[in-house]
């Protein structure tokens, strides 16, 4: 267990990366947002902006980062690849953890600032981020874990099936969607598609992501057991 | 540093180097020998090897151990070393020197005064 | 008592390629061991597989009794120190201070000696520093950790003279004082020669040699002098290599010579000269017998 510990606190000595630019590059897109809130003309409803997601894309980054270019070193210091992969997840969890609450305690600041004073729809996500406190917490968590899990995902297929290994990987994420994409317009089932969308509810949907992490997670573990370093 | 050579084996060196110590009078009977840790550090080499080397000179008896305080030379190692060495010395120093005198054609007569006057030069006492 | 790493008929092959070949060698504890050969002979990926980075196609390896390979157990207890190892975007000083949690036998007080000696700013990031200097942190980590198997493969890429021989008189004052298993694997053979008490000659994968450092040493002599005298002392013997030059031959005999053998030589006016260990054990390489000299 101090092991795991110690791998998590390996990856945060690289606060830069973990800490400080997710939230500064959060900050500085929010403040753009928020400008051009304040500047342009309010549409009824306020302003919607899908700002957020450049956090999650920077922990799609980190989960890389994780992967490649932390992974040898870590090695080094005689740990296991089981032992860096749960210390990173315990990483994982606890950023999505404190993110989350973080993202969570915004939102509620939003909403109780009438959009910062401008109808921005910064943290508040129609739907999905909308709702309750708890469930905008689970939710954010969720998609931060899932994010970063995808990140090494990427990291792992390279450091196993290198270069060519990522085509692979990006070209069968394609194929996939493809299908579903074919299999839905034979089945002529576009509206019931559109009609899932709408009528799930947004803790289903969560517990459909949460599936879908954990089995990403459990997926990242078994390609780094035999993984050559 | 006294360098070590590539042929015979190190231990035997550096059991060799602390012999030349004690015949010189420089290591005297009762005094320290230098530990395997700090003849490893000066050589440069192997605690192991270095320990072979005093262990081969504690079998001999010219070393003897004081558990706890180290390794002292034993009394008569001088003496003892110098009666081994002297057997030696036809073989490693008086063969070579009478091949070469061959060689060269000097005779024994020649030869033997040659040995006199070094001694005078170097104050010794031969006959 | 149970060998600190016991390999046993170890082979790697990649595509069509043997790295390894039947590879089977003991290494005890408390023991400083060579690994040496050429390039490409597979010293790394020997210390590799010993140290769970790769695995095996065939055969197996045991360090401290177990397989190393994801065994937290085993990897805790050991240190690997690569030739061109790869950091995070780390400065110095955290790459030290992150060491220090892993290592149960970590010593701070040599971490800081050792940073003084190669000279090496703490805060400066390390992809900033020169190759030596890099080489530098990793041999610092690698000799603090204190660890109880301590491996290096050719962990002084871009250090000079200077700084190599700080590095091994640091090795050996530490392994004196803190004894504890080491395998060395290097090309600079006659730089280490004295460390070694044991010595591990790959060549193509296979292991060519195996013997303590005591044993090969003198096994061969450079004989020179006019080449009619060389040519009747080596009559009838085996000869390694030979060369001539004007009137004048030198050649390798394999040895040791005795005393006899020795004054027949002076007799005859030739010099004799021992080879190094590298010289030796290029000649071992170089050889298509394969020499088992028994450990």
């Amino acid at each position: 267990m101090k092991t795991l510990v110690n791998v998590a606190r390996y990856h945060l000595v690289d606060r830069i990366t973990y800490v400080a630019l997710p939230w500064a590059i959060l900050t500085f897109s929010f403040l753009i947002n928020l400008a051009i809130a304040a500047m342009a003309p309010q549409p009824p409803g306020g302003i919607y902006t899908g700002g957020l997601v450049t956090i999650y894309v920077f922990l799609l980054a980190c989960g890389v980062s994780s992967m490649t270019r932390e992974l040898p070193f870590g090695l080094m210091l005689g740990v296991s690849r089981r032992g860096y992969y749960l210390g990173t997840a315990l990483l994982v969890l606890a950023l999505g953890i404190a993110y989350g609450l973080a993202l969570t305690a915004l939102q509620a600041l939003e909403r109780a600032s009438g959009g910062w004073g401008s109808s921005l729809h910064f943290f508040r996500v129609p739907w999905i981020m909308d709702g309750p406190w708890y469930q905008t917490w689970v939710t954010s968590f969720v998609l931060l874990v899932l994010f970063f899990l995808y990140g090494m995902w990427y990291g792992l297929v390279y450091r196993r099936w290198n270069v060519i290994g990522m085509v692979a990987f990006v070209v069968a994420q394609m194929l996939v969607a493809l299908a579903v994409v074919a299999v839905v317009t034979l089945t002529h089932d576009w509206t019931a598609f559109g009609h899932f969308f709408t009528t799930v509810r947004a803790p289903a949907l969560t517990g459909v992501l949460a599936a879908l992490t954990i089995a990403l997670g459990l997926g990242g573990f078994g390609t780094i057991r035999r993984a050559a370093i | 540093m006294p360098a070590l050579d590539e042929g015979t084996p190190l231990f035997v060196q550096i059991a060799g180097q602390l012999a030349d110590d004690i015949v010189d009078g420089q290591l005297a009977e009762g005094a320290r020998v230098p530990s395997t840790n700090e003849l490893a550090a000066f050589y440069r080499i192997n605690p192991a090897t270095a320990a072979k080397g005093i262990n081969m000179l504690v079998d001999d008896g010219v070393l003897e151990k004081r558990r706890g305080i180290g390794m002292f030379v034993a009394a008569g190692a001088r003496e003892h070393l110098l009666a081994m060495r002297r057997k030696l010395f036809a073989e490693q120093y008086v063969d070579p020197m009478v091949a070469e005198a061959n060689r060269l054609g000097i005779d024994s007569d020649t030869l033997l005064s040659l040995v006199r006057g070094t001694s005078v030069s170097n104050g010794g006492k031969t006959q | 008592m149970t060998p600190t790493i016991s390999v046993t008929d170890l082979s790697r092959r990649y595509r069509d390629q043997a790295a390894l070949a039947g590879v089977s060698l003991t290494v005890e504890p408390g023991t400083v061991t060579g690994l040496v050969g050429r390039n490409g002979a597979g010293k790394t990926t020997l210390l590799r597989i010993i140290t769970g980075l790769e695995f095996p196609t065939a055969g197996e390896v045991k360090v401290f009794g177990a397989a190393p390979a994801e065994n937290d157990a085993v990897l805790r207890r050991m240190v690997f120190v690569r030739e061109e190892q790869a950091y995070p975007d780390f400065r110095v000083g955290h790459a030290i201070r992150v060491a220090s949690w892993f290592y149960p036998n970590w010593s701070t007080e040599l971490a800081e000696q050792l940073l003084a000696d190669f000279e090496l700013p703490l805060s400066r990031r390390i992809r900033r520093l020169s190759r030596g200097m890099r080489s530098a942190v990793g041999i610092v980590i690698g000799l603090a950790a204190r660890a109880e198997l301590t491996l290096f493969d050719e962990p002084y890429a871009g250090l000079d003279a200077v700084a190599r021989q700080l590095f091994y008189d640091r090795l050996l004052a530490d392994f004196a004082e803190h004894p504890r298993t080491i395998v060395l694997s290097t090309h600079l053979i006659d730089e280490v020669a004295d460390l070694l008490e044991h010595v591990v000659l790959l060549d193509h994968g296979r292991v060519a040699l195996d013997a303590p450092a005591e044993e090969i040493r003198g096994t061969a002599m450079t004989v020179t002098g006019p080449a009619i005298a060389v040519d009747e002392f080596v009559a009838g013997g085996r000869v390694w290599h030979r060369q001539r030059i004007a009137s004048r031959a030198s050649v390798v005999v394999p040895g040791p010579l005795d005393a006899a053998a020795q004054a027949r030589a002076r007799a005859l006016h030739l010099s004799l000269e021992p080879l190094s260990l590298q010289q030796l054990l290029v000649h071992a390489s170089g050889s298509a017998v394969e020499e088992k000299v028994s450990a």
